[in-house]
C-alpha cells in the first residue's frame, strides 16, 4: 500500500459516507418541488406543495406550538444545565455528587420511550394526588426541559472545564462575593456556551416526537407529532415542503454560526500575534 | 466572631441552594419517575388507573405486589423474542456504525487541519436537522415505487422493483443512518487528540503501518470506541420511531411493544414491566457509559 | 544585587502568622506549624522547592484556604476566618488570571468598582495605575491583545489598584521567559518600592528571591528551615538543606578536633579545616563544613601551612564567561566545585583536564553546620 492509494481510499470512504448522510436530505428537498401527487415520481417543478403548506392549518398551528415549546424548554434547560454543570464542576465533594452526575447523564442514554413513559406515569400520579398538572403544553415542556438539561449540562461543563478557576479566585480577591463572582465573571465567560446550549436544546425539543407523544394531551400536537402521524400512513408531499423549509433555516443558521466562530477565532489569533510583535519592536 | 458565623451561614446556605436546585430537578424528573415505573409494574390495572399498592387493613399497611406482568413477560414468547431481536438489531447497528465510522473518524482526524472544522460541521449538520424528517426521507427512497427503485429501473439495472421497505434491511439503513454521527463524533474527538509521535516511534521501530494501526491507534482510541458504542447501542435498543416508520409490521422491537402496550392496550403495568426489564438489559452498558461520562465531567485535576 | 532593606522604614509588624498548619484531606500536611511576622514595608519571600507548601501558605493569607490550625493577624486584627473579599489583601496570580472579557482598563477598575468608589476618583486611580505600569496606551485592549510582559504589568496594576495593606505575589515572573524576567524583576521591585506596599512573594527561584526580597524564608516540606536577609541565608545557612538549596556549596563531613572560643579545627577525609570563630559545639562532634565554590582559590603550587587546603585532580571545566567552574576530584573520591573569576583574558590559573591542583581558602570562608 503506498500513500497515494491510502489517500485515494480514505477520500473515497469519506465521500461515500457524506453521500450516505446527505442523499436523503437532498432527495427530500428536490422532491418538495415536484408537481406530482406521487412523492417519488418526478413530473415537473412547481411550488404546489408550498402553497398547500400555507393552507395547512393543522401543520401551521403545530409548528407554532413546537416553536413555543422549543423556546421555553431551551430556556429552562439552559437554566438548570448551568446549575448542574456548575455544581459538578466547582464543588468537588458533596454528598450525592455521583448520584447527581448519573442522574444528569441518564436522559442522554435512556431510550426515549422509557423517559417518556416514566415521566408520564409520574405526572399522572401527581395529578392523581394534587389535581395538577393537566396534560398538555406544560407537561411536554417539562419532558423536553429534562432532556435538554442533560444536553445543556454537557455543553456548559465542557466550557467550565476550559475556564481557569483562578479567575474566580481573582474576582473574590478583588472583593466579589460568591454571587458577584458568578454574575461578573463566570456568566459572561459562559455566554458563548449558553448560546450553543440554547440552540442545541431548542433543536432537540423542536425535533422530539416520542416524549411529546407520551406527554401531550388532547389538542396539543407538536409539529413532529403531526408529521409522524402522516408519515406513518404513507408518503405525503407537504412533508417534503416542511422539511425543506426547516432544513434551509437550520442549515443557514449552522453555517452562519460556524463562519462566525471561525472568523472570531482567526481574528483572535491575529491579535495575539500582533501583541507580541508590537512589544518586540 | 459574629461576623464569621454570619459568613459561614450565608456561604453554606448559598452553596446548598446551588446544589439543591439541580438536585431537586433531576430527582423529580429523572429518578422519582423511574421508581414510579417500578411501582406501577408490580401493581394491578384497574379500569382507569392502577390499584393502590399499599392498602390499609386494621391499621397496618399491607403491600400487595403483583408480579403477573413479569411472569407474563417471561412466559410469552413474543416478549422474549422482541427483547432478543432488539438487542440483536442494536448490536448490529453498533457494529456497522463502528465499521463505517471508525475509518471515517480516523481519516477525518488525519485530514488537513484547516479542513477539519468544515468536515466536522458537515457531520453535525444532519444532526441539527430533524431526525424524523430524515427517517421519512429514507422512506421515500426505499419504497417499492421509491426513488432508488425508479432510478435503478430507468437505468435498466433491475427489471422488478426491489422490496427494500419494511424489511430488516430498511430498518438497519435507518438505524445506521441516524446513529452514525453519534459514533463518529466521540471517535473523532478521541483520534484527533492522538499523538502522532507514537506512530512515528512505531514506524521507527520497524512496525508496518497496518500493524501499528492495530497495535497502537486502536488501543489508544479505546475510550472513544466505548463512548461511541454506548451512545449508539443504548438508545438503539429502545428505538421506536425508526422501526415504526421503516421496519414494517414484521420487525419486532421492544420499544414498539412498550408503545403498543401503553397506547393501544392501555396496560400500564405491562408497559412498565417491559420498561423495567429493558432498563435491566441496558444497565450494564449504561454503567459503563456513566463511568466514562462522569470521568468526562470531572473537573480537571 | 540584593536591594538593601529600607532602613528608615517604620518597623512595625503588619502580618503575623501564628502556628499555622494546613492539612489536606486529613493526610497531606502541606503547611506545618509555621510562624512568621512581616514588618510594614518589607518584601518577604517564601522560597522553596516544588510542592513545599509555598502556594498553600500564600493562599491561606489571601483567604482561599482556611488553616487547619493557627491564626493569621493583619495589623493586629485576626483575619483567619475572613473570606477573601473582606481582606485588605490583594494577590497577583501566577498566570495573572486577567479577566479575558474585560479590557485592561476594566480589569484594573474591577476591584475599585466592588468598593463603590466614586467615579471621578476611580478614573483618576485607574489612570495613575496605568501610568505607573506604563500601559496608558493599552487601556482599551483585551488581555489576549497584550504580550506576556504587558499582561504581567496589568496584573500588578490590578492588584495594586485597591491600595491593599498587603500584596501577595505567586511566582510573579514564572510565566515569563528568562531574558524578560531579569528586566521585569527590577521593574517590579521599583514599582513596589514606589508604592511602598508590603509584599509576600512566593518563588522557587533563589536568584529571584535574593534580588527582590528584604527577607527570605526557606521552606521545605511545609515548615521553615531558616528566615533571614538574603545575605544571612547565603552566608550563614543554618543547615545543610539551606546551604544546599541556596546556591552551590561543597560540604565536607568532619569531626571537631579542637574547640576553642576563638577558633575550631575540624578534620575531614581530605583536609584539616581551621575556622576562625567559635561554634556552638564540642570536640568530637560530627559536623559538616560548608564552603561556597567562589570562596576557593585554585593554584598549581602547594600552599604553605597545614590548614584549609586540599589537593585533587581536575575532572571537569565549565566556562561561563565571567567565571569558570572546575570540578576537583579529591583523594577520598569526593568531588568539589571551585569557581574562579576570569579577571584576565587568558584563563587565569591555566589548569586543564587531568591536572593536579590545590584548592585553598581563608579561615572565615566556611560555615560549620551542626545539623
Ligand atoms: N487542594 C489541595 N488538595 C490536596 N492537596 C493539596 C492541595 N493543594 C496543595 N496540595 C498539596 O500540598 C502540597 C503543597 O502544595 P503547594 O501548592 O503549596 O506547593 P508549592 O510549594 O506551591 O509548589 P510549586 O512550586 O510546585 O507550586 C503538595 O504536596 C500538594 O500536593
Ligand atoms: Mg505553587
Amino acid at each position: 500500500m503506498n500513500s497515494r492509494m491510502i489517500n485515494w481510499f480514505s477520500q473515497s470512504w469519506m465521500v461515500l459516507v457524506y453521500i450516505f448522510l446527505y442523499m436523503p436530505i437532498v432527495t427530500l428537498v428536490i422532491f418538495s418541488f415536484n408537481d406530482s401527487q406521487l412523492v417519488t415520481v418526478w413530473s415537473h417543478a412547481s411550488m404546489r406543495w408550498y402553497v398547500a403548506l400555507m393552507g395547512d392549518g393543522d401543520l401551521i398551528s403545530a409548528v407554532a406550538l413546537s416553536l413555543k415549546i422549543a423556546f421555553f424548554s431551551a430556556l429552562i434547560s439552559v437554566f438548570f444545565g448551568v446549575f448542574t454543570a456548575f455544581c459538578l464542576n466547582r464543588y468537588k465533594r458533596f454528598v450525592g455528587r455521583t448520584l447527581l452526575s448519573s442522574m444528569a447523564a441518564t436522559p442522554l442514554v435512556m431510550p426515549d420511550v422509557i423517559v417518556g413513559l416514566s415521566l408520564l406515569l409520574m405526572l399522572v400520579s401527581m395529578q392523581h394526588w394534587l389535581g395538577y398538572p393537566e396534560r398538555g403544553l406544560f407537561t411536554i415542556l417539562l419532558g423536553h426541559a429534562l432532556l435538554g438539561t442533560a444536553y445543556a449540562t454537557v455543553v456548559v461543563t465542557s466550557r467550565l472545564r476550559e475556564m481557569d478557576s483562578k479567575l474566580d479566585e481573582a474576582a473574590m480577591d478583588l472583593g466579589c462575593q460568591p454571587l458577584q463572582v458568578f454574575r461578573l465573571v463566570t456568566l459572561p465567560l459562559l455566554l458563548p456556551a449558553l448560546v450553543s446550549a440554547f440552540l442545541l436544546t431548542f433543536t432537540l425539543s423542536f425535533d422530539d416526537v416520542v416524549l411529546s407523544s407520551f406527554l401531550s394531551g388532547p389538542g396539543y400536537s407538536t409539529m413532529p407529532m403531526v408529521i409522524f402521524s402522516r408519515a406513518r400512513l404513507g408518503l405525503n408531499p407537504t412533508i417534503n415542503a416542511v422539511a425543506t423549509v426547516t432544513i434551509v433555516v437550520v442549515t443557514c443558521a449552522v453555517i452562519a454560526s460556524s463562519f462566525y466562530t471561525s472568523h472570531q477565532e482567526r481574528k483572535r489569533r491575529r491579535e495575539v500575534a500582533q501583541a507580541y510583535s508590537d512589544s518586540n519592536k | 466572631m459574629n461576623n464569621m458565623t454570619n459568613y459561614l451561614r450565608r456561604f453554606f446556605n448559598g452553596r446548598h441552594l446551588v446544589i439543591g436546585i439541580p438536585y431537586l430537578w433531576f430527582l423529580m424528573l429523572a429518578l422519582v419517575p423511574l421508581f414510579i415505573v417500578l411501582k406501577i409494574s408490580v401493581s394491578e390495572m384497574e379500569s382507569t388507573s392502577v390499584s393502590n399498592m399499599v392498602s390499609w387493613s386494621q391499621g397496618w399497611p399491607s403491600i400487595k405486589l403483583n408480579f403477573a406482568s413479569y411472569v407474563f413477560i417471561g412466559s410469552d414468547e413474543l416478549y422474549v423474542k422482541a427483547y432478543l431481536s432488539s438487542l440483536n438489531y442494536a448490536l448490529l447497528t453498533t457494529v456497522i456504525c463502528l465499521v463505517i465510522g471508525y475509518p471515517f473518524a480516523y481519516f477525518m482526524a488525519r485530514s488537513p487541519k484547516h479542513l477539519q472544522p468544515m468536515l466536522l460541521m458537515l457531520i453535525m449538520l444532519p444532526f441539527w436537522t430533524s431526525f424524523l424528517l430524515r427517517i421519512y426521507a429514507w422512506k421515500t427512497l426505499l419504497v417499492s415505487n421509491g426513488v432508488i427503485n425508479n432510478v435503478l429501473m430507468s437505468l435498466g439495472i433491475i427489471k422488478l422493483p426491489l422490496e427494500m421497505m419494511n424489511t430488516p434491511f430498511s430498518l438497519m439503513v435507518g438505524m445506521v443512518y441516524s446513529y452514525l454521527p453519534f459514533m463518529i463524533l466521540p471517535l473523532y474527538a478521541n483520534l484527533s487528540k492522538l499523538d502522532m509521535r507514537y506512530l512515528e516511534a512505531a514506524a521507527d521501530l520497524g512496525t508496518s503501518p497496518l500493524k501499528a494501526f492495530w497495535l497502537i491507534t486502536v488501543p489508544l482510541s479505546k475510550a472513544g470506541i466505548i463512548a461511541g458504542a454506548m451512545l449508539v447501542f443504548i438508545p438503539a435498543v429502545g428505538e421506536y420511531v425508526i422501526p415504526e416508520l421503516l421496519g414494517g409490521p414484521n420487525t419486532l422491537m421492544i420499544g414498539r411493544v412498550l408503545w403498543d402496550e401503553f397506547f393501544s392496550n392501555n396496560d400500564w403495568p405491562m408497559a412498565s414491566a417491559v420498561a423495567v426489564v429493558m432498563i435491566l438489559l441496558i444497565m450494564l452498558p449504561m454503567a459503563i457509559y456513566n463511568k466514562y461520562q462522569s470521568e468526562q465531567l470531572e473537573p480537571k485535576p | 544585587m540584593a536591594i538593601a532593606p529600607r532602613a528608615n522604614a517604620v518597623r512595625e509588624d503588619l502580618l503575623r502568622v501564628e502556628g499555622v498548619t494546613k492539612i489536606f484531606d486529613g493526610i497531606v500536611k502541606a503547611v506545618d506549624n509555621v510562624s512568621l511576622t512581616v514588618a510594614t514595608g518589607e518584601i518577604f519571600a517564601l522560597l522553596g522547592g516544588s510542592g513545599c507548601g509555598k502556594s498553600t501558605l500564600l493562599r491561606m493569607l489571601a483567604g482561599f484556604e482556611a488553616p487547619t490550625q493557627g491564626k493569621i493577624f493583619l495589623a493586629g486584627e485576626d483575619i483567619t476566618n475572613l473570606p477573601p473579599y473582606q481582606r485588605p489583601i490583594n494577590m497577583m496570580f501566577q498566570s495573572y488570571a486577567l479577566f479575558p472579557h474585560l479590557t485592561v482598563w476594566e480589569n484594573i477598575a474591577f476591584g475599585l468598582r466592588r468598593d463603590h468608589m466614586p467615579k471621578a476618583q476611580l478614573i483618576e486611580r485607574v489612570e495613575s495605575m496605568l501610568s505607573l505600569v506604563q500601559l496608558t496606551k493599552y487601556a482599551k485592549r483585551k488581555p489576549h491583545q497584550l504580550s506576556g510582559g504587558q499582561q504581567q504589568r496589568v496584573a500588578l496594576a490590578r492588584s495594586l489598584a485597591k491600595r491593599p495593606k498587603l500584596l501577595l505575589l505567586d511566582e510573579p515572573l514564572g510565566a515569563l521567559d528568562k531574558k524578560l524576567r531579569e528586566t521585569t524583576q527590577l521593574e517590579l521591585v521599583n514599582i513596589i518600592e514606589e508604592v511602598g506596599v508590603t509584599c509576600v512573594l512566593v518563588t522557587h527561584d533563589q536568584e529571584e528571591a535574593m534580588t527582590m526580597a528584604s527577607r527570605i524564608a526557606v521552606m521545605s516540606e511545609g515548615y521553615f528551615l531558616q528566615i533571614g536577609s538574603p545575605d544571612e541565608v547565603y552566608e550563614m545557612p543554618n543547615s545543610r538543606q539551606v546551604a544546599d538549596f541556596i546556591g552551590n556549596v561543597n560540604i565536607f563531613d568532619g569531626v571537631v578536633e579542637e574547640d576553642e572560643s576563638d577558633h575550631v579545627t575540624i578534620r575531614s577525609a581530605d583536609c584539616l579545616h581551621y575556622v576562625g570563630h567559635g561554634i556552638s559545639g564540642n570536640s568530637g562532634m560530627v559536623v559538616g563544613v560548608a564552603l561556597r565554590p567562589e570562596k576557593i582559590l585554585l593554584s598549581k603550587e602547594k600552599p604553605a601551612g597545614t590548614f584549609n587546603w586540599c589537593e585533587g585532580e581536575v575532572t571537569e571545566i565549565a566556562y561561563f564567561g565571567a567565571y569558570t567552574t572546575y570540578h576537583l576530584k579529591l583523594k577520598s573520591g569526593k568531588v568539589i566545585k571551585a569557581q574562579e573569576l576570569n579577571n584576565t583574558r587568558d584563563l587565569s590559573c591555566g589548569l586543564t583536564w587531568g591536572d593536579s591542583a590545590f584548592a585553598q581558602w581563608s579561615d572565615l570562608a566556611m560555615v560549620v553546620l551542626t545539623q
